[in-house]
């Protein structure tokens, strides 16, 4: 062979090599996914639930439409909630990035199953730790190396549809509002109640 | 200490972190101990102490040592409590990352301006109160942390706790009336050093404050809410302890604080005037804020730097960005001490190398840091970062009082001012928009220290020459004392106000390095190193 043929050869072995061991690896991309399954929720598009309180209804099974055998691989489903465009604006602990090991989309596992061919369904109750913002819920399905190889989401390919809100918990509590008023007030006067009783003493002492 | 007394809010004596050579103990014929006290440590005739014993809490000196030190500590802990749980607070009050920069900006302005008040408090009621006001009442402020809902309530208490800072002024105020200004550099280099490691201290603390709350069974909004209960503690109990235990001078007279020898009143106009019409004081602000400022700075991103970059947990995070503020164990006075060992050999030359040198490499590492891909190449940069910043801090400090004698505590107030200000001016440029990445943040707050160290070429002594500049040959600007007493008018040197100037520039005469045997010096001058 010519060298540059040669070359070439070398080159998209090794690009090739290089792909099979990033997969080998776990570097998975999100565009190297397909969407097969369908994902829905009991929310209406909007709606603002409020963490710790409110419960969805979210369920998932395969596209009916599609080829049999799609699925073959598929060994768990796991559900997870995720940011919309939205709330990741000027936020770059939760950007999209396509390799799934680095993307901080979806931080919020709702519910993990192994796979069915029938739909399934969760009640999931919005946990106390979810932050306010805007959402849609996606499910993965992974393969038996725990490796995703499809997705659905209950919003379209631009995430701009069917989005809900959640309101998160203040984290503030009375008790907490209390004692910290009763701690600061006892650091002011115990400061006061120093200093003026040493002034007194001073004045004493120096009358005497 | 016998010295000129200036009106309120002037002096800030003590304010400098170095002032002499780097010694533990002063010998007794350079300064005799008064043999009639009775105290632990040996003591001069002010009974300020002459050794300085780390390991005790002897009544005074020592325990005053200690007290100051860690109410500093106590102080940087709360300041930069918020930094390792950032992570969990910008879920928890929706934060963007231009919230985060501005509340990091303002954690570091607050104390612009009051380290300059401090300086007028101490005066007026002595630093032990000077201390004990400002920490007590910024106690409260602490605790404000348990009702904040959204970006702005942040902001405001992150801006009213920093206002705790200003304990280095009441600190290194108070070592100056317990110990003697042989020994002082050494002592107020420590202190400072030490309150320092705070900033890596709460990087550790709270993150497994947070934890232990945790798993007492509280949800993530609330528990680092509780957790910062305990710096607010930490406030009140040191509060009570400098009341307690603490007492203003070595005979626990505050009213002789105010009466001196033979004194003279300076004024403050005068002594402002010299301060900002020096060239040097504005070229060391810069300076500052590019090793102190960057410390303070980093102190508040390193933390959810590495949390983010290398998806570690938050705890790990805190551990790393700990070893970043606690290097200021060794580093700080390290740097002192380097400055010492060059000006040993090549005098003020020296001095201005070593920071140079520091500071530059500090910058380098910091380049490197943002660029690092892999954690352990992170941590090794950021390490050498750390030393190379705070090595650099301890090395300005062993320069300051060179530059001037009369208004060495205007100048060193305005000097940590500057570190402040570049702190708030980094942070603001580099870690509040989301034009870059915080790496990309890193690696040109890298760039613009190596640029703004530069400016030390620049600085000049007529006596002592520059980085490449060689002394002046000029036989009257040549000398020591014309620097110093150039800052005094003739009016004031018929009165002999200038004597202490005088006495000062016969003492500096060591910033000559080497060369120190050709220079004239009278047979009576103390010598300068102990």
């Amino acid at each position: 062979m010519e060298p540059k043929r040669y070359g070439i050869t070398i080159l998209g072995s090794l690009l090739l090599f290089f792909c099979m061991a990033a997969t080998c690896y776990g570097i998975v991309l999100f565009s190297s996914l397909s969407r097969t399954l369908e994902v829905t929720a009991s929310f209406k598009q909007g709606q603002v639930l409020k963490a710790g309180v409110d419960k969805i209804t979210v369920t998932w099974g395969l596209n009916q439409s599609l080829a049999a055998g799609t699925d073959s691989a598929y060994k768990t489903i796991k559900v997870k909630l995720c940011y919309s465009p939205v709330s990741q604006v000027d936020r770059a602990w939760r950007k999209t990035v396509d390799n799934l090991a680095k993307d901080k989309t979806c931080q919020f596992k709702i519910v993990s199953r192994p796979y069915d061919k029938w739909n399934q369904t969760f009640e999931w109750k919005v946990e106390r730790d979810v932050p306010s913002g805007t959402y849609f819920i996606r499910a993965y399905a992974y393969n038996s190396d725990d490796i995703e190889v499809a997705y659905g989401q209950t919003t379209d390919a631009k995430k701009t549809t069917n989005l809900f809100d959640v309101q998160a918990i203040t984290g503030r509590h009375a008790s907490l509002d209390i004692a910290s008023v009763c701690f600061s007030a006892f650091a002011v006067l115990s400061l006061l109640g120093f200093f003026i009783a040493e002034k007194r003493r001073a004045k004493l002492s120096e009358q005497k | 200490m016998a010295g000129i007394e200036q009106s309120p809010g002037s002096s800030m004596h003590g304010v400098t972190g170095r002032e002499q050579s780097f010694a533990f103990s002063v010998a007794s014929p350079i300064v005799p101990t008064d043999t009639t006290a009775k105290f632990s440590l040996p003591v001069d005739s002010e009974h300020k102490a002459k050794v300085f014993k780390l390991f005790s809490f002897a009544n005074p000196h020592m325990r005053t040592f200690h007290l100051s030190w860690i109410s500093f500590f106590t102080c940087f802990v709360s300041t930069f409590a918020a930094a390792p749980l950032v992570p969990i607070i910008r879920d928890n009050l929706n934060l963007t990352k231009q919230d985060i920069g501005n509340a990091g900006v303002a954690s570091v302005s607050g104390s612009i301006f009051s380290r300059l008040v401090m300086g007028a408090v101490c005066d007026l009621l002595g630093p032990r109160y000077g201390c004990v006001f400002l920490i007590m009442l910024t106690a409260p402020t602490v605790f404000c942390m348990s009702f904040v809902s959204n970006a702005g309530g942040y902001i405001a208490v992150r801006f009213m706790i920093g206002f705790s800072l200003a304990t280095f002024v009441s600190c290194q105020y108070w070592m100056s009336t317990m110990f003697n200004s042989k020994i002082i550099g050494l002592v107020n280099g420590t202190a400072a050093g030490w309150g320092n490691m705070g900033g890596g201290a709460t990087q550790l603390i709270m993150p497994l404050l947070y934890d232990v709350i945790r798993r007492t069974g509280s949800t993530p909004f609330t528990a680092w809410r509780i957790a910062f209960f305990i710096p607010g503690w930490l406030h009140v109990i040191m509060g009570i302890l400098v009341l307690t235990l603490g007492q203003d001078l070595p005979d626990g007279n505050l009213s002789t604080l105010q009466k001196k020898g033979d004194v003279s009143k300076d004024k403050f106009s005068k002594v402002l005037w010299y301060a900002i019409t020096n060239y040097r004081t504005w070229i060391f602000v810069l300076l500052y804020g590019y090793s102190m400022g960057v410390e303070l700075s980093t102190d508040n991103v390193i933390a959810e730097y590495f949390y983010d970059r290398f998806d570690l947990k938050l705890h790990t995070a805190g551990i790393i960005a700990a070893t970043f503020g606690m290097a200021n164990l060794l580093a700080r006075p390290f740097g002192g001490y380097a400055s010492d060992f060059t000006a040993r050999y090549f005098g003020m030359r020296g001095r201005l190398w070593t920071l140079w040198i520091f500071q530059t490499l500090g910058g380098v590492f910091c380049i490197w840091l943002g660029r690092a891909n892999s954690l352990p190449v992170a941590i090794l940069a950021m390490i050498l970062f750390s030393v190379g910043a705070q090595a650099a801090c301890g090395a300005t400090f062993g320069i300051i009082p060179f530059i001037s004698r009369r208004s060495l505590g205007i100048i060193s107030g305005l000097t940590g001012a500057g570190g402040n200000f570049g702190s708030g001016l980094t942070q603001l440029v580099f870690f509040t928009s989301s034009t870059f990445s915080t790496a990309a943040g890193l690696s040109l707050m890298g760039v613009m220290i190596v640029c703004c160290t530069l400016p030390v070429t620049l600085v000049h002594f007529p006596q002592w020459g520059s980085m490449f500049v060689p002394p002046s040959k000029d036989m009257v600007k040549s000398t020591e004392e014309f620097y110093y007493a150039s800052e005094w008018n003739e009016v004031e040197k018929q009165k002999g106000l200038h004597q202490p100037s005088l006495k000062f520039a016969e003492n500096s005469r060591s910033e000559r390095g080497k060369r120190i045997a050709s220079a004239p010096t009278p047979s009576d001058s103390t010598p300068t190193h102990v």
